[in-house]
């Protein structure tokens, strides 16, 4: 576990030295913000003044479906572009390579890094957002609501980094892997949208996976096959992820 | 004496055709080994198989008797240098050791100052990697495989892009550490001067072909150089003049 540990903390240390996921951080917690002012401006010209605490209240939750359906994933398919096909591209998968860490190791690191990245985001803006409902007037409500919520959409987000980690051992251009991964995502993204028979045996339907346990009374076995769905999604892109990293040469 | 490595019949073709065919040898702890041979003769292959950067298409490749598909106990005591030194050009030196030093429980803060120095690049530690020059890169490429104080270095052209006055430098370290340390070396060239000036035993390699492994001494009894013993290697084994 040292070297996996090791591994793990260099990945993040890369991707913490490259400022643009910075720049989108910032970015993120500005367009929570603005989402929040917008809605207030806007309800001010239209219905005149009315509680702000109704109109903020659960600020995090109206801002979930862009963070998890946009945000988050850019930042998966930027980073994993990063760690796994960037790093073969320019050969400094070496790096890591040449040392005495298994393959498993190196690949399961890198997409715990990811991970660990989303959720880092995750958490700074449910801060962002909870700080700006507060301060805005829109009180405390929902916000233990939307922490759990932000937990529980670990989950998805997790196997959506191992499908993106799977897509980066198929090609070798890293500009190509990251336009395929964009454009995979929003494909099966729209599929779930408009095509409600198959939206629920797509994986990227699960990304709101707290919508099935917050708000609504789902008897736990009604959410089994729905759990089993996704862990089966998530087996399958890491076995397949790792089978093609193990094979690839440096 | 104590194998350090061995290859049993090591074969890697690549989808071009090029590669190493059937390579057979092994290294005793201490020696200093050359692999002496043209570009394209298999000299990269075999090392980046030695490193597991490359699988084998037939045959074994063993590091300290264990086998390098068991990366973390084979790997453990080897530092190596193939090609380029995979660099970050956002990174710093230092940057790059102490990431390298996560792996290795034994190096701290005096050994990666202590590599710096070795490789003459203390004053530029905090310097971005992408701002170095080609040779200043091939030191920093010395000083991580330096890191782990390895049993086993496995070099390839470690004196490219360098100097004369680090080039020497550089042959000095390796003699230094096989003889003061034991340590263990295999050395790619094209140079045959280079091989000669440094190594106990050399491996001709020509076309991803073996030709021959012999001690300097004997590859010198009967030819003035290597390079005029690489020639004749050749030679014999394509029957015509290498120019």
């Amino acid at each position: 576990m040292e070297r996996f540990a090791a591994n793990l903390r260099n990945e993040l240390f890369k991707l913490r030295k490259r400022k643009k996921y910075l720049v989108f951080l910032i970015l993120g917690g500005l367009i929570c913000v603005a989402s929040a002012l917008r809605v207030l401006v806007v309800t001010y010209f239209t219905d005149g003044m009315i509680s702000r605490q109704a109109i903020l209240g659960g600020l995090m939750s109206s801002n979930l479906p862009f963070i998890l359906l946009l945000f988050l994933p850019l930042m998966a398919i930027m980073a994993t572009g990063d760690l796994f096909v960037g790093e073969q591209a320019d050969h400094t998968v070496r790096f890591s390579l040449m040392r005495p860490v298994s393959k498993g190791k190196l690949f399961f690191s890198k997409g715990a890094a990811v991970l660990v990245l989303c959720a880092f985001d995750l958490a700074v803006l449910y801060l962002v957002s909870t700080l700006a409902q507060v301060v805005l007037g829109g009180g405390t409500e929902g916000i233990l609501t939307s922490l759990g919520a932000c937990l529980l959409d670990l989950i998805p987000l997790t196997v959506l980094i191992l499908f993106f980690s799977l897509i980066n051992q198929m090609l070798k251009g890293s500009g190509l892997t990251v336009l395929l991964c964009m454009v995979v995502y929003i494909a099966l993204l729209l599929m779930g949208t408009y095509l409600p028979a198959v939206g629920g045996l797509v994986f990227t339907g699960y990304l709101r996976w707290h919508n099935l346990w917050i708000g609504i009374t789902l008897p736990f076995l009604s959410l089994l096959p729905r759990i089993g769905l996704l862990a089966g999604y998530g087996l399958v892109f890491a076995c397949c992820g790792y089978f093609l990293f193990e094979r690839k040469e440096a | 004496m104590d194998t350090v490595l061995a290859l049993d019949h090591f074969s890697k073709i690549y989808p071009n055709g090029r590669g190493a065919r059937n390579i057979t040898f092994s290294v005793e702890r201490g020696q200093v080994v050359g692999l002496l041979g043209p570009n394209g003769s298999g000299k990269t292959t075999i090392m980046k198989s030695l490193t597991g950067l490359a699988q084998p298409t037939e045959g074994t490749v063993t590091l300290f008797g264990v086998t390098v598909s068991d990366r973390e106990r084979a790997l453990a005591k080897v530092g190596a240098l193939i090609e380029q030194p995979a660099l970050y050009e956002n990174l710093t030196a230092l940057d790059h050791l102490y990431m390298a030093a996560r792996y290795y429980p034994d190096v701290d803060q005096a050994r990666i100052e202590k590599v710096l120095q070795i490789v003459g690049l203390t004053p530029y530690g905090r310097e971005r990697c992408g701002k170095f020059s080609l040779g200043m890169k091939q030191r920093m490429g010395l000083a991580l495989a330096l890191l782990s104080q390895p049993e086993l270095m496995i070099l390839d052209e470690p004196t490219n892009g360098l100097d004369i006055e680090a080039t020497v430098e550089v042959r000095e370290i390796i003699l230094r550490l096989a003889k003061e340390k034991g340590v263990t070396f295999l050395v790619a060239s094209h140079l045959a001067s280079e091989i000669e000036k440094m190594c106990d035993k050399v491996l001709v390699l020509y076309e991803g072909e073996m030709l021959s492994f012999e001690t300097k001494e004997e590859a010198l009894r009967l030819h003035p150089s290597l390079e005029d013993y690489f020639l004749a290697k050749v030679r014999d084994k394509k029957g015509s003049v290498v120019l």
